[in-house]
This record gives structure tokens, sequence and C-alpha cells, in this order.
């Protein structure tokens, strides 16, 4: 198991790799380097507590008190490791200055023409405690798309070099599906491969879906598809597949904190944010299954990657803090050293560091490429009663829009059917009951005169919010060097570190990607013979956040939570700033890890292909270290070597 | 009975033809004392008395919003709000002005617990959103219907005098009278301040 220190006292230590960041990809690697016997120092800015049944239940009912849901709604807000929050935007009117139509607080200053939406987590697991534990692999077209369709950007390796990595990975996160759904996708080649779990359920939602497979549908752009509800990869615990690994099986993996606990989903339908059960997977689970060589450390806050002799990096400094969220103390800075120093921070924060230890930038691309899935939400009343707010977030989509002929028009798109009704869109079910009752007055601030109680208001809410379906459309967005991260020396957090600068907009190929998806949703809710309720115009006056209009039409886009692109991969120095292997052109021994190696992000959920990406990149930093092993028996003599632990 | 104190029976009593759930639902939640503590607080102790001296005279029989002056009305409201919530709701200006000038005017949660036992969920054969989970695989099943107005009045014994005629003409009127949320336009907007649902946009409306 994993040895938990404080930064205090792992201070002056050497270690093989040190690591920062204590989300998916850095637990990924801690746990593979120690498999095999190099020792690990895993850093996390942010706070644990969630590794103990108690601190985990904690953080279910902070969620449960919350009055907006959001992703970060089970953490508390930490002054001395700040996390961005969905809640730190509004809308603004436009005053036809050029003043962008949204304010934000926060974490992030935001001065592009409109606000990245996106959010992540400081604490221990990262973004990995608050992910819906989507798991689609990318298609082998989304690596290139500027040879196949002439926008974004090529990868240096294929998704056949990925293949055996997904599979490692699918088998570290705990993955469910069906397998021959993925392979008629394409996403899948290995033609004896199966899914560690058998698919997750699909929903009562996805069988009202399903009515219209073989229905013909045009997006905005004109791009026509034939319709088929596909299910979607989960790492959520299903039933196990025997037949997986040769016949080995697989054995769920539950709870941490709590054995025998979360060993299946019992359909909680709240994986975003919290699995009170946690058949959702998360960091914590390799955590605790990794031996003890690695040494995890929370609430030590990394400030910069220090410099060698050369070009090699010598460890990193960090300062620690005491106490929590509002009231935690700042302590003082430390250092470590390690061979290998690895980042694997979110893409913003990977982004930020490198920029603040001015390192890894001869390409001028650190920060650049920024990227997200803009997510753009269509809801509607179904016909009948449908069962929403039951089961994971989404089981299933409409994978026909993200690949083929038309992508060189417009960005591709994964329609998602959420499990979830309007509540994204609207904040419903509460929303809901506050419109039948009429409370909270008009806008003239008096009392409302119409509303429901009693017999007609129970009737009225069950039988429409029973009928609330909702489809939310991730479209690829490719990377742009006009999309970035900088930052500034007075534009610091209350530690003193710089506060990531989001400069960000929708540019022409995503925002008919977006129109393209609006469309394509109205024809859909008119074959089920629903009534479309989406609506993306401004409200008295005020456009909505993430408003834009497309050829007169008014749209909307979310953040989807899929940061990347930051410290982009690449074959050449000059406008790269990672090999194929996450390692930076500029420092033999530092690497950056995560969705910010990544030169595109197709229109699936990033976590898989990072935690594939970081599995291959763990064979390489295992190179390197024999490597410097063998250098420094050959300096030192072999008795020197024989010390070494 | 003895166990359950007299004035947080009587609430809950009050409080079955405002919510349309019956007493024994009421009392399952074990919020019925966290709920009238919390209207007390946010009201003011004499002014809730009054509103329930009110609602007193109506006992038994369906509550209409044009049976209450503006302010209970907006009373009524938000504690039917906390029953189906866990949370106190934003109230209208002036309600707000009158009662509790002093105070912010903001959505809160009770508590963990309180949200859990919101009875939104029960509308529509639901579970709260992070608990209760009913198990693996019963998100497939095909939902119940939920019960019609007719079956939920007379669950919750309330005489139907103002409810004649065939259920299925009430029905239409009652989805025609109700207003459904319109678009969140900041992740932030507390459900209770999310705007209503409007009519699609027909061609050559104005921008």
């Amino acid at each position: 198991m994993t040895v938990e220190r404080t930064g205090e006292q792992v201070h002056q230590g050497r270690y093989d790799a040190v690591i920062v960041g204590a989300g998916w990809s850095g637990s990924l690697l801690a746990k593979n380097l120690s498999e095999r016997g190099w020792t690990v120092l895993l850093l996390e800015a942010g706070e644990g507590g969630t590794q103990t049944w108690d601190g985990y239940l904690e953080s279910v009912a902070t969620f449960r008190s919350a009055v907006a849901k959001v992703p970060n709604s089970a953490y508390h807000r930490n002054v001395l490791a700040p996390s961005p929050d969905v809640l730190d935007l509004s809308p603004r009117p436009s005053t036809g200055n050029g003043t962008p139509p949204y304010t934000a607080h926060g974490y992030f200053v935001q001065n592009g023409a409109h606000p990245y939406r996106t959010d992540y987590v400081r604490a221990l697991g990262g973004a990995g405690m608050h992910w819906l534990g989507a798991v689609p692999r990318m298609h082998p077209e989304d690596f290139a798309t500027k040879t196949r369709f002439g926008y974004g950007r090529d990868w240096p390796i294929t998704a056949a070099d990925l293949q055996p990595f997904y599979a490692a990975a699918e088998r570290e996160l705990g993955v469910a599906g069906n397998t021959k759904e993925q392979r008629e996708l394409g996403v899948i080649t290995d033609h004896d491969y199966v899914y560690p779990m058998h698919e997750v359920p699909t929903s009562h939602i996805d069988e009202h879906c399903r009515k219209i497979d073989g229905a013909t549908i045009t997006d905005g752009m004109g791009v026509e598809r034939e319709l088929r509800v596909t299910g979607l990869p989960q790492a959520r615990n299903s039933t196990p597949n025997p037949g997986y690994d040769s016949k080995k099986g697989y054995r769920p993996k539950g709870a941490v904190g709590l054995p025998n606990y979360g060993e299946r989903c019992v359909g909680n339908a709240s994986c975003v944010p919290i699995c009170p059960v946690q058949a959702k997977s998360s960091p914590l689970r390799l955590q605790h299954a990794s031996n003890d060589k690695v040494t995890l450390a929370t609430r030590s806050v990394v400030t910069r990657v220090l410099s060698a002799r050369g070009k090699r990096v010598d460890g990193v400094e960090y300062r620690t803090y005491t106490g929590s969220g509002t009231k935690a103390k700042a302590g003082a800075h430390h250092r470590v050293k390690a061979d290998i120093v690895i980042l694997a921070g979110h893409a913003i924060e990977n982004a930020r560091l490198l920029l603040h230890s001015g390192l890894a930038n001869s390409s001028t691309q650190v920060g650049k490429n920024l990227m997200d899935h803009p997510t753009t939400l269509a809801w509607a009343l179904a016909d009948s009663q449908v069962g929403p707010y039951r089961g994971p977030g989404h089981t299933s989509g409409w994978e026909e829009f993200r690949f083929g002929k038309g992508r060189e028009k417009r960005s591709p798109f994964r329609i998602e059917i959420s499990n979830w009704g309007w509540s994204w869109s609207t904040g419903a079910p509460m929303s809901n009951v506050a419109q039948a009752l009429g409370v909270g007055g008009g806008k003239n601030g008096r009392v409302k005169d119409e509303g429901l109680f009693g017999p007609e208001l129970r009737w009225a809410l069950g039988d429409t919010i029973g009928r609330q379906l909702q489809l939310q459309i991730a479209v690829e967005q490719p990377a742009d060097p006009r999309n970035r991260v900088t930052i500034a020396p007075d534009r610091t957090d209350a530690m003193g570190n710089p506060r990531p600068i989001i400069t960000y907009d929708l540019h022409d190929h995503v925002r008919k990607g977006v129109y393209a998806a609006y469309i394509a949703s109205k024809g859909i809710f008119k074959e089920l013979g629903a009534k479309e309720m989406t609506d993306h115009r401004p409200v008295d006056g005020v456009p909505p956040l993430g408003h834009f209009l497309y050829d007169g039409t008014d749209l909307t886009y979310q953040g989807a939570g899929h940061g990347a692109g930051t410290h982009i991969m690449g074959e050449r120095p000059e406008d790269s700033v990672v090999d194929s292997y996450q390692k930076t052109h500029d420092h033999p021994n530092l690497y950056a890890v995560g969705c910010g190696s990544m030169p595109s992000i197709g229109t699936s959920n990033p976590t898989l292909t990072m935690a594939a990406l970081a599995l291959r990149s763990a064979e390489r930093i295992h190179q390197d270290l024999l490597a410097l092993r063998r250098k420094a028996t050959v300096g030192a003599g072999l008795k020197a070597a024989k010390e070494k632990p | 009975m003895a166990s359950i104190p007299a004035d947080v029976q009587k609430f809950i009593e009050q409080c079955v033809a405002l919510t349309g759930f019956c007493e024994f639902d009421l009392h399952a939640t074990g919020m019925g004392q966290t709920y009238l503590e919390t209207a007390r607080d946010q009201v003011g102790s004499a002014r809730f008395e009054e509103f329930l001296k009110t609602l007193a005279q109506r006992e038994g029989t369906l509550v209409k919003p044009k049976d209450l002056d503006s302010t209970d009305r907006e009373i009524a409201r938000a504690v039917v709000y906390l029953w189906y919530t866990g949370a106190w709701p934003r109230l209208a200006e002036t309600a707000h002005t009158e009662l509790r000038p002093n105070e912010t005017n903001t959505e809160f949660v009770v508590s963990a617990g309180s949200y859990v036992e919101g009875l939104v969920w029960h509308t529509f054969n639901g579970h709260p959103v992070g608990a209760r989970p009913p198990g693996f695989g019963t998100w497939s099943v095909r939902p119940a219907e939920p019960p019609s107005i007719c079956q939920i009045t007379k669950e919750c014994g309330l005489s139907q005098k103002h409810e004649e005629g065939h259920s299925d003409g009430v029905e239409a009127a009652v989805l025609a009278r109700l207003r459904h949320p319109g678009p969140l336009t900041a992740r932030h907007v507390p459900p209770s301040v999310v705007p209503a649902a409007r009519a699609p946009r027909q061609e050559g409306d104005p921008r």
C-alpha cells in the first residue's frame, strides 16, 4: 500500500521519480513504476481524506447539502490550492464596447471572447474523483484529422500503436463495455479482446430511443446519418466477464476504506460529482493497490521544477500548508530530488508550472492549443414516462456523427443520451418544483397569482419530470494556438503562485459543429415524437453563458471538463512540447503527462486515452531509469551501484 | 403518537393539502420538526403561527393560490418547496421584504438529510439522486405511471368539491397551467431562480 507522509517529512528526500499530481495519470505511473521496483514520490497539492471511508462519506454529505450540484460540489474550496469551478462564471449583458459577455471570479483569470467553462479539482484523486467514468476509445481517424480532413493537428502515433495500452488501461481502470459494438465502431481492432466486465445495463431511456433505430437524420451542415443507439464503455463496476484475459476473468475492485463494498453499480445516479459506493473507478483504488515504494504527500503545492546542469532537471520545490478549505495556512518551502520529474497535474496546471519554471518552452507552444469538448444541450418532453434520474449519467449514445465524411466541413460530435433528465440544462427537478409552485415572484418582485398546490402539483410534476429527455452533444474542438493559458506576475493566488490566465473562444469549425448538432437534435426529437424544449435565447436581454449566434440561430455551449492540448505532443521540437512518450523535447528527464499532451481529442471522453498514454510513458520512463542506473554503474563502479536501494 | 410533538403533528396535518402527500408519507421523511423550525426561523414564529391559523380554516380541502393572500401564498409555496426538495427557496421580493428584510433572500439546503428526503423524487417514482440507490440494473426497468390526481386526492383524504368531471380533462387543464423550468443561464443559479420555459421561437419572431 502507498505510504502516506506529510510534505515536511519528505523534505530533502531523493526518489527515482517524483510525480506532481495524484490524479489518474500520476497514480497510474506511480503504481506502474513502483511495480518495476522504482521509488516514487507522489506530491498532491490538494487535501486528502477521501481515502478513508469516513472522509469519503463527508464528501458525499457535502454534495447532498449543496444547492448547485456541480462537479466540484462534493469538495470544499481550498484557498491555498484553489480549483476552478463552473460556479465562478456569470453572464453579462453586452455593453457594445467589446467587453466579453461574461464575468469570471475565482481561480481562473479569463480574458477570451468566450468563457472556458471547464473545471477540475485539486484534491487527492484530482478530476478522477468527479468524472463520469465514460471511457470510449478514440477512433483511428481521430489521430490524423489534419491529413484526412484538413483541420487540427495529427498525432505522431496511431490508434494501432495505442491498442495494447488501451487494453492495459481498461484493466487498470476496470472497464465494462460491449466489445462487439465497439469493434463495429472501429475503435477496438484486436479480434480476441473483450472488456474486463460486461456492459453496464442500458437504461429505459436508451430503450425509448432505440425505437428510432434506422431513422435517417440530417445535421445542420447537410451530413446525413442513419441512427443506431450504441452502449457506452464505462469505468464502473458491472458483471465481470469470465472470458476476459484468456478466460482468467476479472475481479472488480470496490471501495477504498470499506472492504467488499462498491463492487457493483447500484444506481445512485450521481456519478458526477460522487459515487456514494465507489462503484465508479477512481485513482484512490490505484493508490490503495500500489506497493510501499510509493510515498504520497498531500497538501504539498509544487511551486516550480528545479533545473540542474545542462538540460536536466533536478527535482521540484513545493510548499506545504496546514488546515483545510478557507482556513488553510501556508507553511514552509521544501525541495525533493529525483532522477525523473513527471508533471501529472491537470493540462492547465502542467502548463502553468512549466511556464512558471521557465522550462520546456523552446517551441513557444506551452499553454497553447487549449481544448475542451464544447457541449451543447438539447432537451424535450417525451410522449411517455421514460424513467429519468436513474442509473449512470449516460449509458448509450448516437455515435454516427463522430466519424467519416463531413468532418472536413464541421467538427464531429457525439450525442450522449442523458439518463438524468433536464438537470444540466434547467436545474431540474428542483426547478420544476419552483416553477410549478410559482415561488420566487415575477419580474416585478411580486408574488405570483398562478401556481399549483396539493394533488395537482404532485401529479403534474410526476407526469412531466418523468418524461424529461436530454441530449448532451460533445463537439470536437481542434488544437488552435489562439486558445491558451498564460501567467502574469501580478495575477497570483493566496500562496503567491501564478493563476492560470485563460484566453478562449470557439472558432469556426467548432461553431459549425455545434450548429450541426443542434439541428440533428431537432430531427431526433421529431422522430421520437417528443416536444422540443431546447432554448438558447437570451433571457431578459442577457445571453446565457456560452451563447453565440450561428447564422442567426441562438446556440450555447457548456464545458465538458476535458481540458487538453497545453503541452502538445509532436515529432518536431520546433512546434511541440513533448514527444510521443510525453517526454519534453527540451529536457531529457522531464515528462509532462496527461490530456495536455494530446494533439486532438476526437469526440471521446479523454481519460482512457490519457491513461493509455501514461502506461506507454511508464515503459519509457522505466527504460530511462535503467539507462541512468547503467550510467551510474559505469561511472561510480559496481560497489556504489549495489548500495542503491 | 405521544412521541410526536403536538405542533409538529398539527403542522404535518396541515401540509397534506399543500403537498398532495398523505400524513404517513410526510411523517416518514422524519423532517417534520426540522421543517417547522426552518419555516419559523425564516418567516418569524408569530407570523408563521398566523399563517398556520389561516390555513386551518381550510383544513381537509384543496388549496388554491387565490385562497390565500399574497404573502401567505408565498409562505405556503416555500413550505411546499421545502417538503419537495429539502431546501428553502428564494422568495418573491415583496414577500421577503415584508417577512425578513434583514436576512439574505437566497436558496439553501437545510441539511444533507433533508435533501435525501425530498418528495419530488416520489412524484415520478424515482429516488433522490446520490442516495437510496434502487440496485444494479434497475434503470433498465420500465417506470411506473404516477398516480392520477383523483387517486392522490383520495389517498390524502381530501374533499374533491372543486374537482368534478373526467380526470383526463382535469389533467389536461392542469398541464395547460403548469410552468416548466427554462434554461439554466449560469451554473450558480439556484433552482428557485431559474426562469420559466418560453414558447419556442416561431418564424418571423423579433430577435
